[in-house]
């Protein structure tokens, strides 16, 4: 077994705010991604619930028109760019270097520059509540809407943080990438890689090719609101169909981002929690990428109401991207089969995120089909099929990937009593929130609408809103969960979870520079060949010594 | 036993296994995101000029003799002496690629200003319609990466003269002259299609 | 274990089919349904067909979330870990078959989808090439207006009700969309459709209505402030009633209104953007017409504006509404009836946020 002893890193003399402020350790840096991705999941689940409460009474007065506009605006926005991308790279940041058995992310300080450009960006977007309103034109921000004579400073406002954001999107794909690329440890072929990782990359691939267009699309923009542009406004002579093609170019790629981390991380918990490896890891590998690539040909189905969009080329690729998503709920269901299931809170969320993930893949296949869609787009439905794959998607992972990982980020566990209630009132919570928009968009209800006249909307509205608090009233026990683990002693062990990735080969949380020895790599699952030797090939049994520097 | 320690040191010099520099892959990883920013704008003006029925506009059709021609003379120019300039330090010749630097620095510095010179002789600007939108967002952010590429060859000169580059050691020149060409190439698809493909 | 399986899986698989069939059989009138699976049939020739696309799909939609789910639901069950078995499972890595199985046989249904999804879309796009009716559509914060031009009739909508769209039943009938402003789209959910109302851009399609009857239509592309209220209603009646109506219409049209009774009052108001009126107080004298001088001070290309008032009794109606529309840069003249001692708030009915006091004693 190859091992090494590295040398001990100084102790910080200074304060721990200091060091917190000042880290480059991508551990810490990782951990304070997820603290302020749930400091803004708060922020825009209160919006949320604002929403709800305004949607729970027809012709409800309780919120202004221009409230309510800000309220949705805000909060879409704030989940997509300060939740859930944040969060993933947080986990990305925290596990991937570790899982590749690296001391570090190639690029440590530009890793902090990237973590720190997120609250401040935060700042910047919610300042517009400060200065006459926030951003009020959807997280979409169509234009014309978005132009100056129809939206104030939010909106500057709003373009400013997002481009900040998308900076720190882009330097942090860029350092995930050179990381995995050039940090492996040896033995790690790419094929041995932890399909965390390869979501990681993948990602980061989307990230480096799609944000820009959106820094391209929102430069554009600002220009037309300060400098006299006539970029996106028909009235002076632009192109309103443009901004749908540059942002949505970005925008769907956007979504392929939010998730795919996600599925890496269902792919980690299912095998850990199974005790059997991923069913199909090459075709997992295949399928990621080719839902990546072909992730940049569908962009126009966000806009098959237009009128301005070839229509079948955009169904066909539509219909086509399900085909690999399909591939790994069956290969994730095969992960299960015949195993020996434990169902941990992490366990629980993964197959949460199975059960809800397949209905949000379901309806938005509905949408592929250009006829179906000139009925459920802009309505209600859109809004059931979003938030099944972000919530019931993204969301359910990151509650999986945080129970899976908090005991190695701060070395103490969290309760699996109150996880297991945690669990409970989110899953039905989600189905009572999003299930009934289904029904209220086949029957008209449009989006982003503050209020509603028909009073036959009303009861499953009701129960969207009762869904709405159930969420928040589980979030709040999960932070208490969070609370009061924190307070316990750091005694959580190595491998609390009989798991199978480098991570967990470690000390919990592990030393400044990860490993004292690291096992060597024969799969994707080098800790559980440690653990099993019974279990390894004798073909393989004399190819124990590793030497240095051989690389892959 | 070594199985770890090539990674620490790696991370710190930048030259882990085999292959290209760290730094180096994330220049190139970075300028792959600059060439899609650019992509977003070549996008709306192909869109618009896709559209139009006159295009350009009448009263913008801008010439690209002879000062535009000469910009571009100069920035080619540059790429040559910026890529001499990496050739000389990889054969450990720091004089050599001083004086290079140098002299690309000056060339881009000259194309700056020549381009400055050029808006002001335009008779549209930026608030002329479509056509004056795309001109100067494209023409200006590629000015503005040609002074981000002016500031890391005068960072890498101040290094060079400081005598902080070697043979073995010059990550940085080869990383800036990368972005070099990256401006320069940019440059030379704007001209084409500004002045040229129209 | 295995047997508590099979019956937990059994009485899903009951309740949702369960589910499906009561919702199938909700009341079922398009517009002011009760929200269930399978929406009001469409009342055009187009949305049936895409309705029963819709329903095609969600059967095979149905059926793969039964299976796997099933499938999900069943793993959790069976594959539990007993207590105390530590011993490894299987460690089966994967299957060439399967990964084919579950890439071609999706691969397959979509293409079919697919195809019948083109299929549909061709009836959908159909158009006639003289089609005995246009309907020209305006879009504009919050209000929308329906122009036959070939009747010579315009109608702008007042309130958040909007204005009514009278369609023959059974006749082609070509829809054009214009937008004043920002986009904003055409829906009307009986129609199982919706177009989008773009600036700079002339959307087009075709319609044939197969049903009478009064059926709600809203926009449903974000707009802004008013973008909730901003409805209309399309009324389909048969070919004999709709001549009936134009003919109505159009003298409705022609008849001048009775002339403002000599040293009427005469009030002036302006207004020169969209979030308030340049006057914000008016008084006028009890019991006698009055006339109000309305300008609309906006730049050239600005939006229309108009004076209304409402009805101090609360009700959404309203107890005047200024027509026509005044244009960026128009004066109109507006004839206002007698109107009691009383406070009336006055408003913009094309931006509604623009409000007044009008104190008639």
């Amino acid at each position: 077994m190859a091992t090494t002893v590295l040398p001990r890193a100084t102790t910080y003399s200074r304060s721990r705010a200091y060091e917190w402020l000042t880290t480059t350790d991508h551990k810490k840096i990782g951990i304070m991604y997820v603290a302020s991705s749930y400091f803004f999941m708060c922020l825009g689940g209160l919006l949320a619930l604002g929403i709800r409460t305004q949607l729970a009474v027809p012709n409800d007065t309780l919120i202004p028109n221009a409230l309510y506009n800000q309220l949705f605006t805000m909060h879409g926005t704030t989940m997509i760019f300060f939740f859930v991308m944040p969060m993933l790279a947080g986990f990305a940041n925290y596990a991937m270097p570790l899982m590749i058995g690296a001391a570090d992310m190639a690029f440590p300080r530009i890793n902090a520059l990237s973590f720190w450009i997120i609250p401040v960006s935060g700042l910047l977007l919610f300042s517009g509540f400060a200065f006459g309103g926030a951003a009020s034109a959807g997280w979409t921000s169509y234009s014309p809407l978005a132009e100056a004579k129809y939206s104030g400073i939010g909106q500057d406002l709003w373009i400013l943080a997002l481009l900040l954001n998308g900076m720190s999107s882009i330097l942090g794909a860029i350092n995930m990438l050179v990381t995995i690329f050039k940090l492996r440890a040896p033995g790690m072929t790419m094929l041995r890689l932890p399909i965390f990782v390869w979501t990681v990359l993948v990602t980061a691939v989307l990230l480096v090719f799609a944000v820009p267009v959106l820094a391209s699309g929102l430069v554009m923009l600002f220009i037309d609101r300060n400098y006299g542009g006539s970029f996106f406004d028909p009235a002076a002579g632009g192109d309103a169909i443009l901004w749908q093609n540059v942002f949505w170019f970005f925008g769907h790629p956007e979504v392929y981002i939010m998730i795919l981390p996600a599925f890496g991380i269902i792919s980690e918990v299912l095998p850990v929690f199974s005790r059997k490896p991923l069913f199909g890891y090459k075709a997992f590998v295949l399928a990621t990428v080719s839902i990546g690539v072909l992730g940049f040909g569908v962009w126009a189905h966000h806009m098959f109401a237009t009128g301005a969009v070839y229509l079948p080329f955009f169904s066909a690729a539509t219909f086509l991207i399900s085909v690999p998503t399909g591939v790994k709920m069956f290969n994730w269901v095969a992960t299960m089969w015949r195993g020996k299931l434990r169902f941990t809170t992490s366990m629980l969320f993964a197959v949460g995120f199975l059960i809800s993930f397949l209905i949000g893949g379901l309806d938005g296949a509905f949408a592929a089909s250009t006829p179906v869609d000139f009925d459920i787009t802009d309505t209600y439905w859109v809004v059931s099929h979003l938030h099944y794959v972000l919530f019931g998607g993204s969301a359910m992972a990151i509650m999986a990937g945080t129970y899976y990982w908090f005991p190695k980020m701060v070395g103490r566990m969290l309760d699996e009593r109150l996880g297991k209630v945690h669990f409970t009132l989110m899953f039905v919570g989600l189905q009572l929130t999003f299930f009934p928009m289904h029904l209220l968009g086949l029957a008209g209800m449009p989006r982003r609408i503050a209020e509603y006249a028909p009073t036959v909307w009303q009861p499953l509205n009701v129960v969207a809103t009762i869904g709405a608090f159930t969420i928040a009233a589980s979030m709040l026990q999960f932070l208490w969960n969070m609370f009061t683990a924190l307070r316990r002693p750091a005694d959580a062990p190595d491998d609390p979870w009989d798991a199978n990735t480098l991570e967990w080969a470690t000390s919990s949380p592990p030393p400044p520079y990860n490993f004292e020895r690291l096992p060597e790599v024969r799969s994707e699952r080098p800790l559980f060949d440690l653990k099993h030797p019974e279990l390894r090939k004798p073909a393989t049994a004399a190819a124990v010594v590793v030497s240095p520097g051989s690389g892959h | 036993m070594a199985a770890t320690t090539p990674q620490v040191t790696a991370a710190a010099h930048g030259h882990a296994q085999k292959g290209m520099d760290t730094a180096l892959m994330g220049m190139m990883l970075f300028i792959a995101s600059e060439i899609m920013f650019f992509a977003g704008l070549f996008g709306a003006y192909f869109t618009f000029r896709g559209q139009a029925q006159v295009w350009p506009p009448q009263g913008f059709e801008v010439d690209p003799f002879p000062l535009p021609a000469i910009l571009t003379v100069i920035l080619v120019a540059s790429s040559f002496t910026m890529q001499y300039a990496t050739i000389a330090i990889r054969r450990g010749d720091r004089t050599a690629m001083n004086r290079a630097l140098a002299v690309t620095l000056l060339l881009g510095l000259i194309f700056l200003a020549g381009q400055l010179y050029d808006y002001s002789n335009l008779p549209f600007s930026i608030r002329s319609g479509v056509y004056g939108s795309l001109f100067f967002t494209m023409t200006g952010f590629h000015g503005a990466h040609v002074l981000g590429g002016a500031i890391g060859i005068f960072v890498v000169l101040s290094r060079g003269v400081s005598g902080q580059f070697s043979k073995e050691h010059h990550v940085a020149v080869e990383a800036v002259h990368w972005y070099w060409h990256f401006v320069d190439v940019v440059w030379i698809a704007l001209f084409f299609t500004l002045y040229f493909l129209r | 274990m295995r047997r508590a399986a099979i019956a937990w899986t059994r009485s899903l698989l009951a309740l949702a089919v369960l589910a499906l069939v009561v919702g199938a059989c909700a009341e079922a009138t398009p517009g002011n349904q009760v929200p269930n699976f399978f929406p009001a049939p469409a009342i055009t020739d187009q949305g049936q067909a895409s309705e029963s696309l819709y329903a095609f799909i969600f059967w095979i939609a149905v059926a793969i979330f039964v299976l796997v789910e099933g499938l999900i639901i069943f793993a959790v069950l069976r594959y539990r870990r007993r207590k105390g078995d530590d011993e490894l499972p299987v460690q089966t890595h994967g299957s060439m078959g399967f990964e084919l199985a579950w890439t071609i046989v999706p691969f397959i249904i979509v293409v079919a989808l697919f195809i019948l999804s083109e299929n549909t879309q061709q009836k959908v796009d159909a158009s006639t090439p003289n089609p005995p009716l246009t309907v020209d559509v305006t879009g504009f914060q919050w209000q929308w207006t329906f122009d036959y031009k070939a009747q010579g009739l315009s109608f702008t909508g007042q309130g958040t009700d909007g204005p009514t769209m009278v369609l023959p039943v059974g006749e082609d009938v070509h829809f054009r969309l214009h937008s004043n402003d920002v986009i904003h789209s055409f829906y009307v959910p009986g129609f199982f459709f919706k177009k989008d109302v773009v600036p700079g851009r002339t959307n087009e399609f075709d319609l044939t209505l197969d049903q009478t009857g009064t059926y709600t239509g809203q926009c449903a592309e974000f707009c802004g402030l008013g973008h909730a209220d901003m409805r209309f209603t399309v009324q389909a009646v048969s070919p004999a009633d709709f001549s009936a109506w134009v003919a109505k219409e159009q003298e409705a049209a022609k008849a001048t209104p009775s002339p403002l009774p000599s040293g009427a009052q005469s009030l002036t108001l302006s207004a020169s953007n969209t979030t308030a009126f340049d006057e914000s107080t008016l008084s006028a004298t009890a019991g006698q017409p009055f006339a109000v001088v309305f300008t609309n001070n906006e730049a050239a290309g600005g939006p229309p504006h108009d004076f209304a008032i409402k009805d101090p009794a609360g009700s959404s109606n309203l107890l005047f509404t200024g027509q026509p529309l005044a244009q960026a840069g128009q004066t109109v003249t507006y004839s206002v009836p007698a109107l009691a001692a009383g406070t009336y708030t006055f408003i913009c009915i094309v931006h509604p946020n623009m409000t007044g006091t009008l104190t008639v004693k």
